[in-house]
């Protein structure tokens, strides 16, 4: 049996090896494979079997409506029924999907795929380019969680019933990820404005909603479809998502057989194992992060000092955090990217190590020796860390104050402009995706347009370019930029340990965090 | 009496207009941040957030936002919810069901055996009277939850005679149905029963020392009669409207009950929505919410007046 810290230091080596091996994300791709597979070894088609999976999610999804999927835990049931242009595999890297191939322009701002053959809805009709054309067109154009992830997006065609040509206004490195995720479903047009698209929604996906058996808001039972082009990837014939917010419950109905598998605590890990359930290592989902939002001093001046910014990184103690706070799920981190992403730099560990002397000094070379006051959110992601906090940078000299905030403003509060800094948990996308969401001066997460253009040139060459070093040259230098800038102050990287019963296999290793049912595989 | 319930349900309907027209008033400081939860970390762009805000109708007026909602709501539309796009209607009454199931039946078991324990305790005295107040005391102190978790652990994870988790719906599978709110009743029975058999035992007591039972009993009529016919009859008053109470308490205390044992019930369903800011289900839980009461006092005090004239208002 591993101790935690050993366990830890296991998860440091897995997660420095992992790194240099780490896929260049599928931006790189200028052209796509065309395997007719539509999915990698790693992922869990070991061919359709008569088996079965029952796992659970926090809350009831959103919308199922096409243009208005939210990427969470939800995706294990939309991800089943809608099918997505192009697909990310177990390793994080872009494959073939319902699209067989993709090719790029030379200047990387035109795309066209090329659909298979054979694919249909399940009403019968067949999935033509009219129709991927048509729900991308849609996604873009309305107001939703997804729209933004086709923002370059100029216009979409089909110019004939296999073929997608996607016009961008500049290249997008972002792009291939979307169509990989919640903006590359294809929906059936004849649905879209059916009242019973939101919640019984028309796709051509390896599974369809079993009506009779599900419960809308409670338990979703999904059948898979036999005529599915690629039914071998998907080797469980039922799966059963069950809306369970309490982690107590959810573990209750791990043991007692009601799920196949399950996100479990440190401490639950001895007894899962010993109710014979296999038990994952920890998988880094999201980064728990004081986000350093005032940059430019606009409301506390001294935030634009980097060396007030470098001080209240050092000021942080994130092994005593990851033990104490987040119980052991945890892997201390000064970085904002995923461990297994190219703009995680390894040479950068260690840059802030808890050092409250050093943090002091560098106040007092910003000329705050004395410190200074902040005011942030208390949102139900910070409560618990609050006063650990509070200590910390009162330790050198920062005093803080928490306004508290009603649970449905938490995001607004951090968009707001009224806080310099906030408690958050980011969860790890692939880093194009993070850099536009925090590190752009139009990022929803820049509440004060901090100048990004240094950051956003990078990201321009690295969407620019279909060679892997490059790219992730460029993400590297993203990467060193927002840590020796100190432009956020991350504290760990958080994430969960799955439990599953015999005969099922959980396949992630956080180089995907998108939920999928593909995640999982069926054991020997 | 009809003319004083018709009057009783329209004081409770214009109680539940005010009641809607205040809470849709305190939700209205919020609009902007729900829309900006409902979008999301990176959908939720000024033009998005705008845009979302006019599809909702949250641009106009106040007033004439909620009018629009009580318009619905008198054509039977109560809306659809801003986050799951569910129907209002469907998924409160769905909800509601799973709750009032396992409410009613939590009750109706208490009042058995708390009228039982009552009784018995006032009648007997002595180690009963001892036995029965240790219950209730004990039901008082021991966190129901406890009892609970308890319970689960031993006949669910263990033993694998009940789920852990989770709700059958009744007229799916009855005794799947029976299983699947077995603990939580208990959960639920055991503080009731220690409220309610303190009560009836305290008004019983109260009944036995009055004059009339005296004169009953010198006219001969046997203890029974005396004890179910008439002073039973008499405690019933404090007990019913302590029973009206008990009945609201485990409608919220369902909230911990159907988290513990993932229900989708009302109370899980009203504090999720709570939290998300998803206007028009807490619209419409709040409506029920008022009505259930209004309703429930109204039973409370038309039983009351069956069972003593003397209480009857009219």
């Amino acid at each position: 049996m591993l101790t935690q810290s050993s366990r830890r230091r296991q998860l440091s080596r897995r997660l420095t090896a992992v790194l240099g091996a780490s896929a260049v994300l599928a931006t790189a791709a200028c052209t796509g494979g065309s395997d007719s597979s539509g999915g990698s070894s790693s992922d869990g088609g070991t061919g359709a079997s008569d088996a079965t999976i029952a796992l659970s999610i926090q809350a009831q999804p959103a919308s199922l409506d096409p243009s208005l999927l939210q990427e969470g835990q939800q995706g294990y049931i939309w991800g089943s029924i809608f099918d997505t242009l192009l697909y990310l595999d177990n390793d994080g890297q872009v494959q073939p999907n319902a699209a067989e191939s993709w090719e790029y322009s030379e200047d990387l701002k035109t795309l066209t795929l090329t659909l298979r053959e054979g694919m249909t809805f399940t009403t019968g009709d067949p999935v033509t380019a009219e129709a991927a054309r048509a729900t991308l067109e849609r996604t873009r154009t309305t107001a939703g969680p997804l729209q933004s992830r086709l923002e370059s997006v100029t216009s979409v065609e089909a110019p004939d019933d296999r073929t997608v040509v996607i016009g961008l206004d500049a290249p997008d490195a972002g792009l291939l990820i979307a169509l990989a995720t919640g903006a590359g479903v294809i929906g059936d047009p004849a649905t879209f404005d059916a009242p019973e698209t939101a919640l019984d929604p028309v796709g051509s996906g390896a599974y369809e909603l079993d009506d009779a058996a599900t419960s809308v808001g409670s338990t979703y039972v999904l059948k898979r479809r036999d005529d599915y082009w690629n039914v071998d990837a998907y080797p469980f014939e039922t799966v059963t998502v069950r809306v369970i917010a309490d982690a107590t419950a959810q573990f209750n109905a791990l043991l007692g057989g009601q799920l196949d598998a399950g996100r479990i605590n440190p401490d639950q890990e001895q007894q899962a194992s010993g109710a014979g359930f296999t038990v994952s290592d920890l998988i880094p989902t999201a980064s728990a992060t004081l986000l350093l939002l005032d940059r430019d001093g606009a409301i506390v001046p001294a935030m634009a000092d980097v060396r007030v910014r470098q001080a209240i990184n050092l000021a942080l103690d994130r092994e005593g955090f990851s033990t104490a706070l987040l119980q052991g799920n945890a892997q201390p981190t000064e970085q904002f990217f995923s461990p297994q992403g190219p703009a995680y730099v390894e040479d950068l560990a260690g840059t802030y190590d808890f050092d409250p002397d050093r943090a002091r000094d560098l106040m007092a070379e910003a000329g705050y020796a004395d410190g200074f006051s902040m005011t942030l959110p208390s949102t139900v992601f910070s409560t618990t860390f609050e006063p650990t906090v509070t200590q910390a940078l009162g330790d050198i000299g920062i005093d803080v104050t928490w306004e508290p905030q009603p649970p449905q403003s938490n995001l607004a509060s951090i968009q707001s402009g009224k806080y310099p800094a906030a408690f958050w948990f980011e969860g790890l996308d692939p880093a194009p995706r993070q850099v536009q969401g925090h590190y752009t001066t139009d990022a929803t997460i820049n509440p004060f347009h901090t100048d990004f253009s240094e950051i956003e040139g990078l990201l321009a060459d690295a969407a620019s370019t279909t060679d892997e070093d490059q790219q992730r040259d460029a993400y590297q230098q993203i990467g060193t930029i927002a840590v020796e800038e100190a432009l956020d102050a991350p504290i760990a990287y958080v994430g969960t340990r799955w439990a599953t019963a015999d005969g099922v296999e959980y396949l992630q290793n956080g180089a995907n965090v998108f939920s999928t049912i593909r995640a999982f595989g069926v054991s020997s | 009496m009809t003319l004083y319930v018709l009057r009783r349900l329209a004081i409770g309907l214009v109680l539940a207009v005010l009641v809607t027209f205040i809470t849709y008033l305190l939700l209205s400081p919020s609009f902007d941040d729900i829309v900006v939860s409902k979008l999301g970390p990176t959908g939720a762009t000024p033009e998005a957030v705008a845009a979302v805000k006019t599809d909702l109708g949250l641009d106009r007026p106040i007033v004439v936002q909620y009018l629009d909602w009580l318009g619905g709501v008198l054509h039977g539309d109560f809306g659809i919810s801003y986050f799951t796009s569910q129907p209002v209607g469907d998924a409160v009454a769905s909800r509601l069901a799973v709750t009032l199931s396992i409410v009613l039946v939590a009750l109706a078991i208490s009042v058995v055996v708390s009228v039982t324990l009552g009784v018995l305790a006032a009648y007997r005295g002595g180690a009963v009277d001892r036995i029965v107040q240790s219950v209730s005391l004990i039901g008082h102190l021991v966190p129901s939850l406890l009892i609970a978790i308890a319970f689960v652990y031993i006949f669910a994870v263990k033993l694998g005679w009940l789920p852990a988790t989770g709700y059958t719906p009744l007229s799916e599978d009855p005794v799947g149905w029976l299983k699947s709110i077995t603990i939580p009743v208990i959960a639920l029975v055991i503080g009731g029963i220690a409220n309610l058999s303190a009560q009836i035992r305290g008004a019983m007591i109260d009944e036995l020392h009055k004059d009339y039972v005296r004169t009953l009993r010198t006219r001969g009529i046997g203890t029974r009669s005396i004890v179910l016919k008439h002073v039973l009859r008499n405690a019933a008053g404090p007990a019913l409207t302590v029973l009206s109470l008990e009945f609201l308490t485990m409608l919220g205390g369902a909230l911990i009950i159907e988290s513990v044992f993932a229900l989708p019930g009302y109370g899980q369903f009203a504090f999720t929505s709570s939290l998300q800011g998803d206007i028009p289900v807490i619209m419409g839980i709040t409506l029920f919410g008022t009505l259930l009461v209004v309703g429930v006092n109204l039973l409370t005090d038309l039983v009351n007046g069956w069972l003593n004239p003397k209480a009857r208002v009219l």
